[in-house]
């Protein structure tokens, strides 16, 4: 096992920066997490921010962790162009140890508005994904990842993610970023033993883990039932810790292990506290996780063969497919009326396998649909 | 990992001027209620979406 570094999510924003400032300050920082592609609001980087990444970047401390790319849009679109050109030109301005993405497809009409939902397991939205990941490590040349998703319609559907993930990865001999929050979400909201979800990941190809906190919904026509979200809002739970212990020595090749909030959560000096404790907590089981000489072996995860992208990969059914859940997430009133729509939609009586959704799940996408719709 | 003293100097005025700029136009136009009212039902709407549950 390589030595694991503890790193924490960084982004130009002055609530991060002022509650990792302090690890930065006694140098605690090992490594930092950029979200390359969420700069599309500011104009002008501060040179000082430009410095930062610098930094870790002549170190090989910097990782590249991408969120608008939307992996499987059915059609291929003129932001994902976009977003390659970048990914490739801030390549060859900083070293990005590797670069991730999330898994999904972004639900919205506009790149940046909408929130990432599942897909169908089949074998167009794996060729999709496939072809999409190489287009991604021809843009950066680095090793490529992807980060399991938090949101599953079924419990199916969480059991054959981590199978889905492999074959997604195969081609680009990419690795898996294991969000444990993503995976305690779907613990809780499906009710599933985490001996039996961790067992579900091929841990061999997991790289990075990611850890954050989130807040509790209550699920409709329930008022016992909570709905455990993925909002980064909030300090890390101490299950989500218990999972990091337990889930570090099956990782032979982790090499990052990352705190994630929000900087809109990092406002006040309690909660800016608090994530300073989280982290400490956090370094605390890596250093403990961390064999003595830790072995000098890196898992390459980069292509075993040169990698080959032809024309664009389209599924111009999914595509539709896409759209129209999209609109039913984005504008039912309520659970029942959007089961009503699914039913009479394309997607009914297809992979989607719609039949067999959770209507707490469903209210669940209605509301991640709606709240980033703008 | 250690970074020179120069850029932690930098990166403090950095976010300080814009957590400054920020404090004092809430402390020019809102009474403290209202800081506290627009804090839910979703307080982090234009952070990022992230993993999906967000």
């Amino acid at each position: 096992m390589p030595e694991i570094l503890s790193a924490a999510a960084c982004n130009l924003d002055a609530n991060i920066l002022a509650a990792c400032f302090p690890l930065m300050e006694e140098s605690r920082l090992e490594a930092i997490e950029w979200s390359f592609d969420a700069l599309y609001k500011v104009e002008e980087i501060p040179s000082w921010f430009l410095e930062l990444l610098a930094a870790y970047s002549n170190e090989k401390r910097l990782i590249g962790h991408g969120v608008f790319f939307s992996l499987f849009s059915g059609r291929w679109r003129q932001e994902q162009a976009e977003w390659l050109s970048h990914l490739k030109k801030i390549s060859k301005e900083f070293r990005f140890d590797h670069v991730t993405e999330h898994f999904g497809f972004m639900t919205g009409k506009d790149f940046h508005h909408g929130a990432p939902l599942n897909i169908p397991y089949t074998k167009s939205t794996l060729d999709i994904g496939r072809d999409r990941l190489k287009r991604i490590y021809e843009a950066c040349e680095c090793p490529v990842g992807l980060e399991n998703l938090a949101f599953s319609y079924s419990p199916d559907e969480v059991k054959r993610h981590g199978d889905f993930l492999e074959q997604l990865l195969e081609p680009v001999n990419g690795f898996i970023i294991l969000d444990l929050h993503n995976l305690y979400c779907q613990i809780h909201n499906f009710n599933i033993p985490f001996e039996e979800i961790i067992t579900s990941y091929p841990l061999n190809k997991v790289r990075e883990i990611h850890i954050s906190g989130g807040s509790w919904e209550d699920a409709p026509n329930s008022p016992v039932r909570k709905i455990r979200r993925d909002t980064h809002d909030d300090a890390v739970p101490e299950e989500v810790f218990y999972l990091l212990e337990n889930t570090i020595p099956r990782c032979p090749h982790l090499k990052y292990v990352v705190l994630e909030q929000l900087g809109n959560a990092l406002a006040t000096d309690e909660s800016r506290t608090v994530f300073y404790n989280d982290f400490g907590k956090m370094e605390a089981i890596v250093k403990k996780k961390n064999t003595p000489g830790a072995s000098s072996f890196l898992h390459p995860f980069s292509p075993l063969s040169p990698v080959i992208t032809g024309a664009i990969i389209e599924d111009d059914a999914l595509y539709h497919q896409q759209l129209e859940l999209s609109a039913i997430l984005e504008s039912a009133v309520s659970c029942t009326e959007a089961i009503h729509l699914l039913n009479q939609s394309s997607l009914a009586h297809t992979a989607w396998h719609i039949e067999s959704w959770e209507p707490y799940m469903i209210d669940t996408a209605m509301r991640i649909a709606q709240k980033w719709k703008k | 990992m250690k970074l020179p003293k120069s850029l932690l100097g930098a990166i403090l005025i950095g976010i300080t001027v814009q957590t400054t700029t920020s404090c004092n136009k809430d402390k020019s136009v809102k009474p403290k209620e209202k800081k506290e009212e627009v804090k839910k039902p979703y307080p982090y709407k234009d952070g990022c979406p992230a993993c999906g549950m967000g």
